[in-house]
């Protein structure tokens, strides 16, 4: 097979692969623009098309792309003749003020540093070491190997491949492998900047649904530019997945802070288990999301937080029971959960020395300009709509500061290894939170009021 | 409003301006670590494989650590079948030599040197001392 074909069969791959995801956003997808349906139905395409693929290596011990059409099919026909149960209709956020020019010129950036992306993407075979060691490898056996439990989760020799991660971007990988008729690294390489551009749908529509385009355009620009994650290190790896993942997981949990209709509900409950489905650190998040859910909406007159918490939960729990059941107990290689007992806590101090002073002393002072911009930034604008979620935020960083602290190698490793990467998949849902502050240039700003507690505003004005 | 403090239509657009150009910095400042040499890089073997002109491991980048050794595991993927357990003897340092093998030669199960008793096959890198059984390219392969 020449790489022209193999590229063009991953494409009609992803194609069939939102096409399933839109089907069954058909569902739940009610007042989102299209941008983000196109976003929503990469990440449901990608959770259906893995799962599909999961059943026929149970069940049949192997998947070819006729296998999985047909799989896909039955999701569509399942999707199509049920009923739509709800309607959200959501008014849509039209500002007149809105800046045409500017919304071109960030579509622009947005579009040639996405173009970037896709070429460092597909040049060449992927070559990340978290490819080759985890996530490709892992996809690699899915699509190739017999006996897949005993490989995955059970071979002493393959201990250092992370059994216990979570299996959605491999399971991609192996039904896409299926879907184009070989396993082709560089074809394959194609989802990378699939993710990333859903990413940007996905912010862009958002923030033009509850913002202003201008503000969804310059998101969408901003994260685009985020060369550091969207560069050829990472084709192949979870960061770029999990990015969109977090992204979806920000705009889900917005809608529903600001009314919990049962769509919005149903797109939380998608977008956590697309989370958890991706890396251990989207169940951190998810958690995050689920506690500042709580402490939004305990207090909120005719609001319930229990049914949005549910949504977030109920999918972190299904997936980490099923996660568990397939895998057996795993080892947490990377981490020394002994230095959590009494005896060792004397240890605790130092380390915990060692990773604030590596964050604050090293790691920001290396990026102290951006890091002053955006300092320099909040306190030019005014609260927004995604200003509910810095808690996530900022308890996601304490986390991977306390994930370093216990690290199994010395904090100095992990934090090397690891701290920038972890940081830089959050920088996409984090220009939601930037953008959503200053719709640039059109008058629309937020009071500060909790978004739950906004009032409906059709005419787009300043609130 | 008077005549000597700027208009709040002013003060709002200078504001704005501000703030975009904060965006600027921070969007400049991830936009910085891209490699235009790096891009134009790939950008040519993209076009190369496009034309369907195979990408050598001295050109691509999996094989950074040594070009070599793609023509070592190519070697052992056609002689060593699918359902085998092979032991691959290669250097510890750097670790990329482990995982470029336990992946190019996927689905076959590859071991290391502690665990040679479990393999249908040794295979031994140019760069290891000892090796045994017949040369393949750039190493050695013995059938247990």
């Amino acid at each position: 097979m020449t790489m022209a074909v193999a590229l063009l069969r991953m494409w009609l791959a992803l194609a069939a692969t939102g096409a399933v995801g839109w089907s069954m956003l058909r569902l739940f997808g009610g007042g989102l623009t299209r941008m983000e349906r196109t976003a929503w139905s990469l990440a449901l395409g990608l959770l259906a098309q893995s799962a599909v693929f999961a059943a026929w290596r149970l069940a049949a011990g192997g998947a070819g792309a006729g296998r999985i059409l047909f799989g896909d099919a039955l999701v569509v026909a399942a999707s199509l003749v049920l009923r739509r149960p709800w309607a959200d209709r959501s008014a849509r956020r039209r500002n007149p003020e809105d800046l045409r020019a500017a919304v071109v010129v960030l579509a622009v950036v947005a579009a040639t540093a996405w173009a970037l992306f896709l070429v460092q993407a597909v040049a060449e075979p992927m070559w990340a070491t978290d490819h080759l060691a985890i996530w490709g490898l892992k996809g690699r056996l899915a699509f190739l190997a017999p006996a897949l439990r005993q490989r995955l989760f059970l071979d002493p020799a393959l201990a250092w491949s992370h059994p216990e991660y979570p299996l959605l971007v491999p399971l991609s990988l192996a039904a896409f492998a299926g879907l184009v008729g070989a396993w082709n690294d560089q074809a394959l390489a194609l989802l990378w900047p699939a993710c990333e551009l859903a990413t940007l749908l996905a912010l862009a529509g958002f923030l033009a649904r509850r913002v202003a385009r201008s503000a969804g355009a310059g998101a969408a620009a901003l994260a685009a530019l985020c060369f550091p994650l969207y560069g050829a290190l990472n084709v192949g790896t979870a960061e770029v997945p999990l990015a969109l993942a977090f992204v979806l997981v920000c705009c889900a949990l917005l809608d529903v802070l600001e009314s919990d209709s049962s769509e919005r509900l149903a797109r939380l409950a998608a977008a956590s288990l697309f989370c958890v489905s991706v890396k251990q650190e989207g169940s951190a998040f998810v958690l995050f999301a689920a506690a500042v859910l709580y402490v939004r909406l305990r207090r909120a007159p005719d609001r319930s937080w229990r049914a949005g918490a549910g949504a977030l939960l109920v999918p972190l729990a299904v997936h980490w029971g099923l996660l568990r059941l397939v895998t057996g107990p795993q080892a947490r290689r990377d981490f020394d959960f002994a230095l959590l007992l009494p005896h060792r806590w004397p240890a605790l101090p130092a380390r915990a020395a060692t990773v604030i002073s590596r964050l604050v002393g090293t790691e920001a002072v290396a990026a102290l300009v951006p890091l002053l911009a955006i300092a320099g930034y909040l306190l030019v604008t005014r609260r927004g709509i995604g200003d509910s979620l810095w808690p996530v935020f900022a308890a996601q960083l304490g986390c991977y500061a306390l994930a370093f602290t216990l690290s199994a190698f010395g904090p100095n490793f992990a934090i090397d290894s690891a701290f920038r990467r972890l940081v830089l998949t959050l920088f996409p849902s984090f220009t939601l939170l930037l953008l959503a502050r200053v719709p640039l240039g059109s008058g629309v700003t937020h009071t500060g009021r909790p978004p739950s507690v906004v009032p409906p505003n059709p005419e787009g004005m300043a609130l | 409003m008077t005549g000597d403090s700027p208009s709040p239509r002013a003060a709002d657009r200078f504001v704005r301006a501000l703030a975009g150009v904060l965006l600027a910095v921070i969007g400049i400042s991830m936009a910085a670590s891209l490699r235009p040499r790096e891009i134009a890089r790939r950008w040519r073997l993209l076009d190369r494989s496009l034309s369907g002109a195979p990408i050598s491991a001295g050109e691509g980048t999996r094989f950074w650590f040594d070009p070599a050794y793609a023509e070592f595991l190519e070697d052992l993927r056609r002689r060593v079948p699918p359902d085998a357990t092979v032991a691959v003897l290669v250097p510890r340092v750097p670790d990329t030599y482990a995982y470029a093998a336990v992946y190019e030669l996927a689905p076959r199960r590859v071991v290391d040197g502690a665990r040679v008793s479990e393999a249908d096959y040794v295979a031994t890198y140019r760069t290891e001392p000892r090796p045994m059984g017949d040369p393949i390219a750039q190493g050695t392969l013995w059938r247990r």
